[in-house]
Parts: C-alpha cells; structure tokens; sequence
C-alpha cells in the first residue's frame, strides 16, 4: 500500500493531516503567530462560526451569481466571436487585434475601470469575470477552428454535406471539445473575476470579506475564506471534470 | 461510360504537377493509376471530386452523388459512433435518420462489424476503421468509386481481407472504380486496365494496359495467374525507363 498508485490520494490525505497537525501543534507550542498564522482548529471555528450565523449566504450567492453570469456570458461570447473570426476573416481582422491585447495584459486590471463604468454592484464583477473567460474562450475557439482536420472537412463534403452540415458535423462538436477542454481554466478564470471585482470594491461577496478580513487583521477568517474557495472551485472542477469526461467519452 | 477524363493539366504553381491526362472509366470496369510518387495521382483524384481546381481539360461523370470516395485516410468524424458514420451520408441524401441508422446497421453487418456500431473510431482497430469507412461508402450505392491508396496504412493479412471482401462487392454490384496507386502487383491483381503515370513534374499518362485475368477474381490468387507475371514485368520495365528517362535530362 505503501507505493501502491491506486492509495495516492490516501497518501495525499496522510500528508495534509500530518502537516495540519504539525501546524495545530506548533501553534499550541507559541511557535507561531496566530496574527499571521493561526492554528487549524481557529480556522476551522471561523469556517463553522460564518455558517452557523448564517452570514455567509448572501456573500457567496453574490460570488456564485457573478462568477457563474461571467462564465455563461464569456463561454457564449467567446463561442460567437471566435467562430465568427475564424470563418469571416474581414472580422478577424478587427476582433483578433483587441482580443490579443485583452490576451497579453493582466485583464484583473481592468476591475477599477468596470466599477467606475458600472458601480459597485453586481454588474461590474461579472464583467471581470465574463472579460477573463471571454478572452480565453475566443482563442480556444478562434485557433481550434482554423486548425480543424481538413480530412474531416473534405470528408463531409465528398459524403454530400453542405456548408450547414460542416458547421453542425465538423466545426461545432471540435468547438464543443476545444471548450470543454479549457472549462476548467475558464471557472478559475470566472471566480478570479468575481473574487476580484468584490476585492476592489463591493457590499458582498467572498472577496468583500477577504478584504474586510485584511483590514481587520482577521487571519482566520482569511484561511476560512480561502479555503471555502479552494472547496467551491473543487467542487466546481469536479463537476467540469465529470461534463468533460462524458461529453467527450468519444476521446 | 463513368467517368472520362480529356487533356487534364493540373498545377499549383508555375509548373505543372500534371499535364495532358487522359483517362477514361466504363460501367462495372475496375481501373488503376499508376505512377511515382510526387506524379499527381492524388491531385487527379481531388480534381475529379472538386477538391482542386485544374488548370485546363475536362472532366465528364455522372452526378457527384453517385461517386463514392474512398481515402488513405479513413477520415471517419471521432465523435460519432461507426453507426453514425456511415449514416452520415445518407441523411445528406435526405434519407430519414432512423432509415439511414438501420442501413447503416446493415452495411456494417455486411462488412463483418455486427455489434461495433455503438463504438467510436477511436475504440476500433486499424482495419475496422477501414472497414467502417468502406461501408460509408458503399452504403450510399455509388455507381463509380474513387480510391486513393486506401489499403496502404495496412498490416498485410488485414489489407488483403479487406481488399478481398472490396473486390467481391464491386464485381457483384457492377461498380466502376478508378483506384490510384503506387503499387504495382496491386494494380495489376485487382484492375481490368491499368494507366501508368510518368514521373513529376509534368507528369503525363504513357500507357495504358488491359488486364486479361478473369473474373470473377481473388487478389491474392490472382497473383499466380500466368497473365500476371509478364504484365508486371512490363510494367516495371516501362516504369524504370520513364524515372531513369527524367533522371537522365535532370
């Protein structure tokens, strides 16, 4: 068991319980700060005092509606745009330029800009997020279709396909896979947004209370977010994970 | 006749890749291009199905719908299911879906594959691939079929039970074939005519042989026939002359 491939997530465990406890210990043993690090046990009461009150609901309805509206609209966004450059090229050649810049800079930047265009309500972290998603889906897409298998092309038109049939047959199921292929970066990408767009200026959300964390040099509340992140986002992969693997069993 | 081919010249740059072929294919014949690589046999092809524009010549067949294409390549769409890929022609044709998956169910147990319908290529062997492929053609009751080297990704007992079972079908159904090639006991053993192609650039077609092995015929005993042997010699003789020919005005 001890090698054995089939126990590494039971290996995996072991390590993260050890390390926890090593840390639960050292804080015990005033080894630590709990102002920067405090102990597992602290964490954990935070994590159980946020839901017990109940005052987590709102914030993380605000950072799922945000991250999920920005997810939805940058995948259907993306999709269009990219399918549309990859098959117009006088589009192209307007949308690939803007695209590439969005691309190159860290579009996180662009957080302050949305509140000032658009408040600090809900509207402004979606916008983050459907900017993070948006970017990345267009290529996905934009580079997939032009580099789609000619054979399958040629194929479908020497069966008697028309140029419907190659869209329904050939480009939209390689722009299903391509997607689905990067849908886990694009829901890391979707809470970024939100997390972010809530850091810089909100009433709600996980990142409001991170932030309200920091300014309260609240340190386990900051673990306790971080981690009901790190849970939401698994969870979330999972799920992507699980869409992946049967939409593409084909793969 | 099936398909005739009349001074065909196909280029895509400066010089052309082929120049002056012409061919011709009658009803129920099996016919084979032979020539080099590099001599455009593959772009003759791909003219003949609009894949590529030529440069002059005309090309007279019967409707596109009635041409089937068979590719090196099997080309089948990985996120479809065999079933789904050899139906896929025929709800072009404006066949029913349910229509078109029974068919296709049918072509498939014809060709050995009873009960691999529900897999995806990417799940079947080389030669079942083929095998699929073989029914998407078929299945859409071509009168002419156009093969590319279709059996050369092959290992060769798979190859030659498939090009035995191809051979049995199209003798039965009277189809007419133009098969492209470089091989020449293949030409020979499967064919009623055989073209031979110079080497390219300017390529050009400088014979044309009659295969006199009866049918109906099996490829691989068709080998030991005694028409086979002093054909191929031909053949490879007027092959050699035609690539040393051009070797020697390089």
């Amino acid at each position: 068991m001890l090698l054995d491939p089939r126990y590494v997530w039971l290996r995996q465990l072991a390590a993260v319980a050890v390390l926890l406890a090593v840390w639960e210990a050292a804080g015990r043993a005033d080894m630590l700060n709990p102002m920067y690090a405090p102990n597992p046990s602290r964490v954990g009461a935070a994590l159980v005092d946020l839901f017990a009150d109940g005052r987590i609901w709102p914030h993380l309805d605000a950072t799922f509606t945000a991250a999920l509206g920005g997810l939805a609209l940058g995948i259907a966004v993306g999709i269009i745009l990219g399918v549309v450059a990859a098959l117009v090229p006088a589009i192209a050649e307007l949308i690939e330029p803007v695209m590439s810049v969005l691309n190159a800079i860290p579009r996180v930047i662009l957080a302050p800009l949305f509140v000032i265009w658009l408040g600090i309500g809900l509207a402004s972290k979606v916008a983050l997020s459907f900017i993070l998603v948006a970017v990345l889906i267009f290529f996905t897409v934009f580079s997939g279709i032009r580099q789609v298998d000619r054979r399958l092309v040629e194929r479908v038109i020497t069966l008697g396909g028309s140029r419907w049939s190659l869209v329904r047959h050939v480009y939209l199921p390689s722009v299903a896979a391509w997607v689905l292929g990067n849908l886990k970066i694009a829901v890391g990408f979707a809470f970024t947004g939100a997390c972010v767009g809530e850091f810089v200026a909100a009433t709600r959300g996980l990142g409001y209370l991170l932030s309200f964390a920091q300014s309260t040099y609240n340190a386990a509340l900051m673990f306790a977010l971080i981690f009901l992140v790190l849970v939401v986002v698994l969870l979330i992969f999972a799920i992507a994970g699980y869409l992946e693997k049967y939409l593409l069993r084909w793969n | 006749m099936k398909l005739r081919v009349r001074d065909l010249t196909i280029s895509y740059g400066s010089e052309p890749v082929l120049e002056g072929a012409s061919l011709a294919v009658d009803y129920g014949r099996f016919v084979s291009l032979v020539g080099p690589s590099g001599s455009g046999k593959s772009s003759l092809l791909r003219a003949l199905i609009g894949l590529q524009r030529p440069l002059s010549g005309t090309i007279e067949t019967i409707a596109r719908s009635q041409i089937g294409i068979l590719f090196q390549d099997d080309a089948l769409l990985p996120w479809k299911t065999a079933r789904d890929n050899v139906a896929l022609g025929l709800t072009f044709k404006g066949m029913e879906r349910g229509k078109a998956l029974a068919e296709a169910e049918a072509w498939l147990e014809r060709l050995d594959l009873a009960g691999f319908g529900d897999r995806f290529p990417r799940h079947l062997s080389g030669g079942q691939r083929k095998r699929v492929a073989l029914a998407q053609v078929l299945a859409m009751k071509p009168e002419l079929i156009l093969m590319d080297e279709p059996f050369a990704s092959l290992d060769a007992i798979v190859g030659a039970r498939i090009v035995r079972d191809v051979v049995a079908l199209v003798e039965r159904q009277e189809i007419s074939v133009l098969l492209v090639t470089h091989d020449l006991e293949e030409a020979i053993s499967l064919s009623d005519e055989v073209y031979l192609l110079s080497q390219g650039p300017r390529a050009h077609i400088t014979q044309h042989y009659a295969v006199s092995i009866p049918r109906p015929r099996d490829p691989v005993h068709s080998r030991t026939h005694p028409a086979f042997a002093p054909l191929y010699e031909r053949l490879w003789a007027d092959l050699s002359s035609e690539v040393d020919n051009r070797a020697e005005a390089a």
